[in-house]
This record gives C-alpha cells, sequence and structure tokens, in this order.
C-alpha cells in the first residue's frame, strides 16, 4: 500500500526521468501493476510516471527490433502477430496474465522486476537481446549480462530492448502452468541458429529454476555443429540438471521432470520446423 | 402445453445486469457511514490473554472497536439453516480463543476504510498459543479440545461430543451389512479424498447497515438467507425481530457461501452502538480464510457383491473435516449418505457411517452439492469398479439398478437433517433416457471400446471416457417452508412478493414465469419483489436446491387463489356463473360447451379497476406458504472424455456431456445455465481447486490467481441436454436443479482415467504430480 | 486534489488521492457499474476500457490515466439503450449473477472492436481476464459470438 503523501512526477523527456531515479525514495510508474501488488510501500516518497517519454515504441532498423521500454506486453503481442516477426514473443506472452494486465505490463517494468514465473526473459535471452539503460551505469549490455549481474539491482531507466532479427533463426517457447491464469511455473525457450539444417548456434534458457534463470550450456554443446535428432535431443535432455524450488503445488523433482520433457517436446518442435 | 413456463424468458433483471444499472451491496453508500475492518488471528489455535485496543482507539477517525471485552458472548451458529438449526451452537461473535488462521479477533470501526486498516495494526494482543489440530485424520480424540468449556452444544437432541472433538456423527444401517458382506463372493475397499474448496462468487461477502427514521436497523446483505440473517442478528446483537429489516439486492453469486451469518451481526452491532451507517466488505483473502469452504472429506466404501454385479452390500464411511466450528457439519455429512446411497437402491444392505470432526482449520459449510459431491467421488468410481470386475457394461448397470419412478430406497427415511428422514417414493425420473441420450451425444460405445482397446498402445497422450449417474434432492422436506404474496393492480399487473432469494440463478424470472402460466398473463406483468423482510413474506432461503421446487409451488398455489378471485369477479362482471369462466390472455372469457363467446369478455384491467373502485369493493390479492412431504431428486448422466499427457500427468478434457432430468425445466436456458457453471466449477475442484496449508495453519493460495480458477480458456466442449420428467408434486412438473451437476466431474474424469490407463485415482485434486505418480505406480 | 478524466464521452473532474486506483476514485464518484471482486488484477470485475483497450481498473493509479478516456460499461450502452452485446448477454443467458458482466461485456466489446468475427479460441483469449463461477462461461462465448454475428450483419446492411 502506497501512503497518501507520494509525489508525482510526469517528466516528458528520458534524461529527466533518469535525474529523478537518484533521489531518495522514487521508483518508476510504467504500467502500475508491480507497485499495486500487495506489500508494505511505507518508504515510497515519490512515483515518476515514465509513459510521456515516448518509449512506447516497437520500431525495425535494418535488421534489429528496438521495443520500447514502455511497450506493453499487448503491444508486442500485437505487433509480433501482425508482422509474424518474433513471433516466440507473442507465443510467449499471450500466456502472460491476461489481457487487461497484458495492456498494463510494459517491457521496462517486467525486465527490471523479473518475476520468479517471468515468460519474457526466457524468449529473449534466447534471442540473444541487448538492453539499452540509463542510470547509474549506462549504455548497451547483452540481457544475459544484464540479468545475471549486479546491474539488473542498480538504480536505472530501461530505454528499450533490442532483438536482432536473423532468418536463420529457429526459436520455440514452452511454459508450464495448469490453468491459464497461473503464474509460470517454468518458461524454456530455445533459439538454434541454423546453418542448412546444422546447428550453428544454440541458445537455450531456463526461467522458474532456483536460480530463478538458468542456460542450459551443456545441451547448447550438444547440438552445435549437428543435424537435430531425437537421439541428441534426448542425450541433450539426460545432461540437463534443473534444480527447482518446491512450491505448495509441486515439488522441485516432479518440476524437474516435466522440465525435461517440456526440453524434449520443444527441441523436437524445432527439429520440424527445420524440414 | 405451455405458455409461459417451458420458455426460455430473458432474466428480468437481465439488461440491468448487464447494464451495471443493478445494485449489489458494496454499491450501497450513506451518508456519514463508518467502515469496518476485522482483525483475524494469525494462528491457528491461541487464546487471547488480553487485547490492547487503546492505542487504536486513539487514532483520529477510529469510532469503535468491537471484541470480547465489550460484546456478549452468546453462542449460536453462523449457518443459516431453519430454526432450532441442526449445526451446533459453538460460535461467539467474538470469543477470546482462536479456533483457526483467520477467526476475528476484532472488528474496528472509523471514518475511513484506510484509517480502519491502519487502526488493526495498532491493537495490541496478546495470545497464548496452543498446540493445534492440522490433521483431520487425527482430530478424533487428540489430547488437543478444540471446543473445551466453551458451553459449545448441539441445538437439537443429536450426537455431540465436543471433548473428542466430534462436531457431527451420523450413523444409519438398513439390512445387515457385516453379514451380507461377509457372505459376497467379491469384495472391494477404497478410499478417497477431495479437498477444502472456495465457493469463489465474484462478489466479496458484504453487509451495510444504518438506522431507517424511526431508528430501526436495515441491513443490506449480500446473503442467501435474508430471514434467517434478521433472525440470528436478533439474537447475537440483542435486537429485537421487529427492530430489524434485511434487504437482499442483487446477489454476486452465492453457491452456497452466503447461506452463512458472518459479517451482519458485526455492522448491526456499530449501527445499533453508534447509531451511524456501517460498511464491512471482506477482501477476496478474507472470502478464502475467514469465510466457509467445502469440507475436506475422506471415504471409505466397501462393497460386497455377485460375479454378475450385482452389490449386496456396500458401506459408506465418511470422515469430514468441519474446521473450527461446526457450521453445517451435520447436515452435509447426512447428505453425503442421504444423496447418493438411494441412487442404485436395490442394494439390500447398506451402512452409512460418518463423522465431522474439529479441527484448527478453515470452517466448512453449505457448498453446491453439499456433501454429495464429496461422496460421488468414491460412489461413482465404485460402480466402474463392480462393473469393470464383472464384465458389466455400466450404462446398463447404471439403466438396470438405479431407482425407478414407483420405487423407494429406505435411505430416505433412514438419514434425514438432523433427525429421521422423510419416506417418500420417486414418482419422476427420465434417469435411463438421460443414460441412453448421453451415451449416444457422447459416442460412448464407440469410444469406450476404441480407448480400452489398442488405441492406447505405445501413446504418450492417452484417451479415456468416463461416465456416472447421478442424482441429488429438491429443498428439504417438512423442513424447508416458502411463502409468497401477490396483489392486483389496476392495469392488470401484479406485484409478487417472494421470500425466494435469487442470487443470480434467475428464480424472480422463473417463479415470476410460473404466475404467469397460472394467469395466463406476460412475464413482464408482475412485478418481483424478493427477500425484504419487511415486505415480502417467509422463505427459509436460497439453498437445498429448493428455490424452484419450493418458493415456486408457493407462488403456484399464491396465482392459482389470485385466479380464483379473478374469476369470481370476472364472472359476476359479466353475470354468468363461475363455472363458466376461465382466464385467457389476461380476459376473463366465457366458456360454453368448450365454445368461446367472443362478444363475452371481460379484461384484467377492468376486473381490478372495478373490484378497487366500483363494485363489491375488495383488493384482489393472496398469500400461500408451501412445505413439501417430500424432496423429489433431479437426475444425471454425465459422459467425459479427457486426454492424458503420460509424461507430465496432466489431463486434459476433450469433452464433456451432460444430461439432466430437472423435471420441467421453467426456463430451459436458465436451467442449461445451472447445469453448465456447476459443471465447469465441477471440472475446477476434480482438476485444480485445493487450500494449501503451511505447518502453521496459513493459508497459502488465497488469491483467484494462485487458487487457480478457470477461465474461458480452460473450458473443454459441453454439451448440457434436458431431459424432461413431470414432477406431479412441483410447479409444473418442475423439480431442481442448481446443485446435481457439480457431482460428475470428479468419478466421471476418474473413471475416463481409468479408461485411458488402467489406474484408478483416490485423491483430488488430480494435479498432473499426484496423476503421474499414480501412472507410474 | 482534484484530476480531469473523459468518462464515458463526458469530462468530469473528480476528487482523488495520489495513492488511490482508478476503481476507488470512480466507485467513490459514483460510478458503481465497475464492480470490485479481488482488488488484485485477478477477476476482471472492475475492466474499463482506457483509451480503448480493456484494464483492471483495480491495478491502475488514478494519477497515471490523467485526463485520459475512460470507458465503463455504461459508456457502450445504457438500459434505454443498450449496446448488441449487452443484448445478446441478456438474451442468451451468459448474465447470472451478473456481477462479472460489466468487465465481461466490455472486454467482449474490445474484442470486437479488433477482430470483428473471431473464433472460439481468440473469443476466450478475449476473455481471459474476467473471471466468472456462474456461467461455467458456455453461454458468455455464445453472447459473444452471437453478438459479432448480429454487428457484422449491422455493419454490412450499413453499407
Amino acid at each position: 500500500m502506497l501512503p497518501n503523501s507520494i509525489q508525482w512526477y510526469f517528466p516528458t523527456k528520458v534524461k529527466e526521468a533518469a535525474k529523478l531515479i537518484h533521489k531518495d525514495g522514487i521508483i518508476l510508474h510504467g504500467g502500475g501493476t508491480k507497485i499495486l501488488e500487495p506489500q508494505p510501500r511505507s518508504s515510497v516518497k515519490g512515483l515518476v510516471d515514465i509513459s510521456a517519454l515516448g518509449l512506447n515504441y516497437i520500431k525495425v532498423t535494418g535488421n534489429i527490433v528496438h521495443i520500447g521500454s514502455g511497450a506493453t506486453f499487448a503491444d508486442v503481442v500485437a505487433w509480433s502477430r501482425d508482422k509474424k516477426r518474433l513471433t516466440v514473443l507473442s507465443d510467449s506472452l499471450s500466456h502472460a496474465a491476461s489481457t487487461p494486465l497484458r495492456n498494463r505490463i510494459t517491457i521496462g517494468g517486467s525486465i527490471k522486476d523479473f518475476p520468479m514465473w517471468s515468460n519474457l526473459y526466457a524468449p529473449l535471452l534466447a534471442l540473444d537481446a541487448k538492453i539499452d539503460i540509463i542510470g547509474e551505469r549506462s549504455g548497451i549490455f547483452s540481457l544475459e549480462e544484464y540479468a545475471t549481474s549486479p546491474l539488473i539491482k542498480s538504480k536505472h531507466l530501461v530505454r528499450e530492448i533490442r532483438v536482432v532479427e536473423k532468418h536463420d533463426i529457429r526459436s520455440g517457447v514452452k511454459i508450464f502452468h495448469v490453468v491459464r491464469f497461473e503464474y509460470p511455473i517454468f518458461t524454456i525457450a530455445a533459439a538454434c541458429t541454423m546453418d542448412k539444417n546444422i546447428v550453428r548456434d544454440a541458445r537455450i534458457f531456463v526461467t522458474g529454476v532456483k536460480k530463478k534463470l538458468v542456460r542450459l550450456v551443456t545441451a547448447e554443446k550438444v547440438f552445435r555443429g549437428h543435424s537435430i535428432s531425437d537421439e541428441l535431443i534426448n542425450s541433450a535432455a539426460n545432461q540437463v540438471s534443473l534444480t527447482f524450488v518446491p512450491d505448495y503445488k509441486f515439488g522441485a523433482a516432479y518440476k524437474e521432470k516435466v522440465a525435461k520433457v517440456y526440453f524434449k517436446d520443444l527441441l523436437r518442435e524445432i527439429k520440424e520446423s527445420i524440414r | 402445453m405451455f405458455k409461459y413456463v417451458k420458455h426460455s424468458v430473458e432474466k428480468i433483471d437481465g439488461l440491468a445486469l448487464v447494464t451495471g444499472e443493478e445494485h449489489y451491496t458494496n454499491d450501497f453508500s450513506f451518508r456519514n457511514m463508518l467502515y469496518v475492518s476485522i482483525l483475524h488471528s494469525t494462528f491457528p489455535y491461541a487464546k487471547i490473554e488480553d487485547i490492547d485496543d487503546s492505542a487504536a482507539r486513539a487514532m483520529d477517525g477510529v469510532v469503535e472497536v468491537l471484541s470480547y471485552k465489550n460484546v456478549k458472548k452468546i453462542l449460536y451458529t453462523t449457518a443459516g439453516q431453519g430454526f432450532p438449526e441442526p449445526s451446533p451452537y459453538d460460535s461467539v461473535l467474538f470469543g477470546d480463543v482462536m479456533r483457526f488462521v483467520g477467526d476475528n479477533v476484532c472488528a474496528v470501526a472509523a471514518e475511513t476504510k484506510e484509517i480502519a486498516d491502519a487502526a488493526l495494526a495498532k491493537v495490541k494482543v496478546r495470545y497464548k498459543q496452543l498446540k493445534p489440530v492440522l490433521d483431520f485424520e487425527k482430530a478424533e480424540g487428540s489430547s488437543t479440545v478444540i471446543h473445551q468449556d466453551d458451553g459449545a452444544f448441539p441445538k437439537i437432541p443429536v450426537f455431540y461430543d465436543a471433548s473428542k472433538n466430534i462436531a457431527a456423527k451420523v450413523e444409519a444401517e438398513v439390512g445387515n451389512f457385516d453379514d451380507a458382506f461377509a457372505k459376497s463372493p467379491k469384495k472391494i475397499e477404497h478410499q478417497f479424498y477431495v479437498p477444502y474448496a472456495s465457493h469463489c462468487a465474484l462478489e466479496p461477502h458484504a453487509a451495510v447497515s444504518y438506522l431507517d427514521f424511526r431508528g430501526r436497523l436495515v441491513i443490506i446483505s449480500s446473503t442467501q438467507v435474508p430471514f434467517h440473517v434478521r433472525r440470528i442478528v436478533s439474537v447475537v446483537a440483542e435486537i429485537p425481530v421487529s427492530k430489524i429489516r434485511v434487504i437482499k439486492p442483487r446477489i454476486g453469486g452465492g453457491f452456497g457461501g452466503k447461506q452463512e451469518v458472518l459479517l451482519e451481526p458485526i455492522v448491526a452491532l456499530v449501527t445499533w452502538r453508534t447509531k451511524r451507517p456501517a460498511k464491512l466488505v471482506y477482501s477476496r483473502k478474507e472470502v478464502f480464510t475467514s469465510t466457509r469452504t467445502r469440507h475436506q472429506y475422506r471415504t471409505t466404501f466397501k462393497v460386497g457383491y455377485n460375479k454378475d454385479g450385482a452389490i449386496n452390500a456396500l458401506h459408506l464411511d465418511a470422515l469430514e473435516n468441519s474446521g473450527g466450528y461446526g457450521s453445517h457439519a451435520l447436515t452435509v455429512l447426512a447428505n453425503a449418505g442421504s444423496k447418493t446411497l438411494p441412487l442404485l437402491n436395490k442394494i439390500q444392505n447398506l451402512k452409512f457411517t460418518g463423522r465431522g470432526v474439529y479441527t484448527n482449520l478453515p470452517v466448512g459449510g453449505a457448498y453446491r452439492g453439499y456433501g454429495a459431491t464429496e461422496a460421488y467421488f468414491g460412489y461413482g468410481q465404485i460402480v466402474d469398479m463392480v462393473c469393470e470386475d464383472t464384465g458389466c457394461d455400466i450404462v446398463e448397470y447404471y439403466k438396470k439398478w438405479t431407482i425407478k419412478s414407483g420405487e423407494t430406497s429406505p435411505i430416505f427415511k433412514a438419514l434425514g437433517e438432523g433427525k429421521e428422514g422423510v419416506a417418500m417414493i420417486v414418482t419422476s425420473t427420465s434417469l435411463n433416457e438421460c443414460i441412453h441420450v448421453g451415451a449416444k451425444l457422447s459416442g460412448w460405445y464407440e469410444k469406450r471400446k476404441l480407448y480400452g482397446g489398442d488405441f492406447n498402445k505405445g501413446k504418450r497422450d492417452k484417451r479415456g471416457i468416463g461416465m456416472v449417474a447421478l442424482m441429488q434432492g429438491s429443498a428439504i422436506p417438512e423442513i424447508d417452508m416458502a411463502s409468497a404474496y401477490m396483489k392486483m393492480n389496476d392495469d392488470g399487473s401484479f406485484n409478487l412478493m417472494v421470500g425466494a432469494t435469487d442470487l443470480g440463478t434467475g428464480s424472480d424470472t422463473v417463479l415470476a414465469q410460473i404466475a404467469s402460466e397460472v394467469l395466463d398473463t406476460p412475464v413482464e406483468k408482475f412485478i418481483v419483489t424478493s427477500s425484504d423482510t419487511d415486505h415480502t413474506p417467509f422463505d427459509t432461503g436460497a439453498y437445498a436446491s429448493s428455490t424452484t421446487y419450493l418458493s415456486g409451488h408457493a407462488v403456484k398455489k399464491c396465482a392459482e387463489s389470485i385466479k380464483n378471485q379473478i374469476l369470481k369477479v370476472g364472472a359476476d362482471l359479466l353475470t354468468v356463473s363461475i363455472g363458466e369462466v376461465e382466464v385467457e390472455e389476461s380476459r376473463v372469457v366465457v366458456r360454453r360447451k368448450g365454445k368461446q363467446d367472443h362478444h363475452q369478455e371481460v379484461s384484467f384491467a377492468e376486473i381490478c379497476q372495478s373490484s378497487l373502485y366500483q363494485k363489491n369493493q375488495f383488493q384482489i390479492q393472496a398469500t400461500a406458504s408451501h412445505v413439501s412431504p417430500k424432496s423429489p431428486p433431479p437426475f444425471a448422466a454425465h459422459f467425459i472424455e479427457i486426454e492424458v499427457d503420460t509424461f507430465t500427468g496432466i489431463i486434459k478434457l476433450l469433452n464433456y456431456v451432460a444430461t439432466v432430468d430437472c423435471g420441467t425445466p421453467i426456463n430451459p436456458v436458465l436451467a442449461e445455465g445451472q447445469a453448465e457453471g456447476a459443471i465447469v466449477n465441477g471440472i475446477a475442484y476434480a482438476l485444480f481447486e485445493d487450500y494449501y496449508f503451511s505447518p502453521q495453519g496459513i493459508l497459502l493460495n488465497d488469491t483467484f490467481g494462485k487458487y487457480g480458477m478457470l477461465t474461458a480458456h480452460d473450458i473443454p466442449p459441453i454439451t448440457v441436454k434436458l431431459v424432461d420428467s413431470f414432477e406431479e408434486s412441483g410447479p409444473f412438473g418442475a423439480k431442481s436443479i442448481s446443485e446435481i451437476n457439480i457431482n460428475g466431474a470428479l468419478p466421471g474424469i476418474a473413471n475416463a482415467f481409468f479408461n485411458a490407463t488402467g489406474k484408478r485415482l483416490h485423491r483430488a485434486p488430480f494435479m498432473p504430480e499426484y496423476v503421474l505418480s499414480v501412472i507410474n505406480e | 486534489m482534484k484530476i480531469s478524466f473523459t468518462i464515458n464521452s463526458r469530462k468530469r473532474d473528480l476528487e482523488l488521492q495520489p495513492n488511490e486506483t482508478l476503481l476507488n476514485v470512480l466507485r467513490k464518484n459514483g460510478l458503481t457499474e465497475v464492480k470490485s471482486g479481488c482488488e488484485e488484477g485477478e477477476c476482471g470485475a472492475c475492466l474499463v476500457l482506457l483509451d480503448g483497450k480493456p484494464v483492471n481498473s483495480c491495478q491502475v493509479l488514478a494519477m497515471s490515466v490523467r485526463s485520459k478516456k475512460i470507458t465503463t460499461v455504461k459508456g457502450i450502452g445504457t438500459l434505454h439503450s443498450p449496446h448488441i452485446i449487452q443484448k445478446a448477454f441478456a438474451q442468451g443467458g451468459a448474465d447470472q449473477c451478473g456481477f462479472c458482466s460489466p468487465g465481461m461485456v466490455l472486454a467482449a466489446y474490445s474484442l470486437l472492436q479488433k477482430n470483428p468475427n473471431p473464433t472460439r479460441e481468440e473469443i476466450a483469449e478475449g476473455l481471459d481476464g474476467n473471471l466468472c463461477r456462474c456461467t461455467g462461461y458456455v453461454k458468455i462465448v455464445e453472447a459473444v459470438h452471437e453478438a459479432a454475428s448480429k454487428l457484422r450483419n449491422e455493419k454490412s446492411q450499413a453499407e
């Protein structure tokens, strides 16, 4: 619950907003869904509304897709479906929360917050997305570095996410949840850069694990330089080891078991898409 | 045959609902209103040694704090049942012993909700924690006694033993089970578990109160039982019934969850003491933890049968987790037997034993299905097992062994609601046709054979189809009472006042249709007022599948009485004898030798104008009450097709066919809607819904998202087909439909699972981890 | 403080606190057709259209949508002049208790604006933020289907 004494700021320039974040007790307000989660927020003094910064864009320059941090999940899903581009993002994000929430949840907020149930991170990481931030440290970083380093905890504003769109990439995502509205238990995304039917590079990420995020490096290695086969998929799956946290609905061992099944399903789908 | 009945008339409040005009409890606000917040216990079992509310009272804007320190401890039951209630008197409004996480510690009334909430944090409570009972299978005879020295007692003469944590006990036997079981060539014994569940009515529980111009207390409440609210508030808040008016506005769903008097006495006390309006609206978390739930159950079935499948002996033992208080403990338990065992009425030796036990967990209560849902999980599988073992075709088995028209079951008399039941002969059933039609619509024979054969061999996703036959009841015989009042207006319209409580089911419309049919007058001519204790006659309330059957009958009687008066005035005006006139399209017409004389007719408007203003003046009006000597069961057959992913344990429903005998469906679309809603709630309960507790008894999944509510996305294709019968004791042949269809999903899906995998499910919900463990057993 | 919004095409200045949700502000100002079912963004009873897009008003801080266009269910049709979708809901038995109806109708309205001929799957996705415990969604999905077809007919006749 926010105190009723909070101050609102409505900057119109990114630089203005970036300055404000250094103030004590200030949080950025994108769509506001995170801020309204039930938790004590008595230390919050001000909210910086960043909707007027002009960051709610999705644009393409050359082969780079720029997703402004103010773009909502709904914006990304609509764009991706409409243009039939980066469909792994619409496949994943259309399962996130619900229609009215997807109209409020922003890419920037979800990137910065990185909840356990995120189904934004895994596909973006598989696509080797970059992130443009401004704040204590400014610049363009790989999303993987951002997510796994103290960067994510630093005071900053996300300007945009960049994804290089390559036509030789085959990607996919699998989300485990039992009913539609439930928070995803885990999300697995994979992107394979293909040289005809040979995997030149593979990036496979799982979110929802104990460490929040894990890259399946050994599995990626199994595929590199080979064409994907059922044998290869099985052998890669056997090398996958995932540590989950048990919750009241599912045990850790069960989650790992299903994650492996989904891993195989995902790679098999990618294999099929190559044919 | 019918003109207004058996027609899908649009709900009379429909457009007002979908345009947002209608008001629910929380939509009423009054000047100078206080907002009430409740402090709930964070411990499952604790004695409050002291409450210090001085800091809260000192806050600007705090007006009143209610706790055991300033509210008299009057024992009562929160269950909104007829008087004397069959539930034990084991609750007080504010006690000094907390019996579950979520129990009421105190209430704060303040100028704003924010102040009231902030004040809760300032109330200092000194607890002495006690060792809780968090496992209902260990409650009976535990060293922890949950109701100790609090004076809890049963209001009616039934077995009750708080010293052993027994809130309710029901036993009945027909024939000699032990003997017949011992002699049976084949025997099975299985144990089944079903979990807690929340009703999840979209509207949270709410109550608003104020004093009217003459100082009477008015309570607007989201309740299924306005007259029980009036009676219980009177007792607990010590305000005479004559000083209380309870109004039920539109209700945002009940399903049994609002058959409970929880919030009303609190706002009543605040208003009575402060003379100011007061509002209390529960948060969703409070609805999950502090209102009422479906009882958790363990059922054990022992069945002895012959090689041809004939069952000689059946024993159903039920253990019910009543939670911290015994609300509905006895009656839900009795219904676990009385709504299942009569179905296969040819079994000669039947035994039912059940105990409802206290634990330090959330409190059970009324929930659509009311014990039957809990018991059908096992009952429906047991029949499938017997058929499987003896090579019987389950469809033919049900057709042969289920209760038929003209037959009875001794269970009707043996199991009542806190007393002996009422013997009854079933006079309407189309169950065999339901089974026949359902088998056809679901492709039962082809699919059962296909999936039982090689179809699933070597496949990861295995398919199966299962079926189950069901029954429920219609009202509580010789206990429930409904009444209606009607008066005629000068334009030939009618005011229809009923105590019956429309929760969103459409009962206001259904009751208007019944009056329409009697008076051959369009539905829009009836102005329905329901559930205002000042303005409508008594009705026990909307529960036990009673409204259409029981309140509908009261309306029919009432309309018939009005009709007689209209005929009398009409005949008089037409100067003919009463035997020569009849009612037709809002007129009284003369009919001689079966022929209508078109020159001799008088309209309802003319009749009423005459009676109000001109000749032998009187108000055409009537009142009628109805109590039923029986509770005719509706019947249903459900056919469910599933696919199970044997790698993950995820069960996906492919198709759901339900054929339902509710007698005459007064409004078929509304009746279908009742069935569809119940089916989806049943599916959710079978597959996903559960209460997960921390080791400290704290509910962990107390939000819709964590609980796992289904959306339009999660629904399989559902076909509901109404297969009419005609129930002589019901209005225009009607029986009930609201509850029965929640009972099918548990056994139906489990039977389909067996068809797919050859394994049995004994524990609900069928979460994938459990399902996978069963597959890999 | 007073902040101005355009609610159902009418400019209105509403009194609010800086930490208040849009849901609270609307209901406090008499727009009780916006229902409160969970205040956690999970039930959709409080759904309104914000510049034409469905949002849960309990998940929106009112200050963040200053001077925006807000549409409640009364903004698309009223008792005396109901929208085709509202008629389809009432006629098709898609309304039982009606508590989810204002939000559900708006979600359907928004869906049909974007997609006049949705498949059942698309209807389900469009309504995935609106819970209903009464109907089992069967008649709701049917009503949206029915309304879509009527709206298409109306449009083709107008052309």
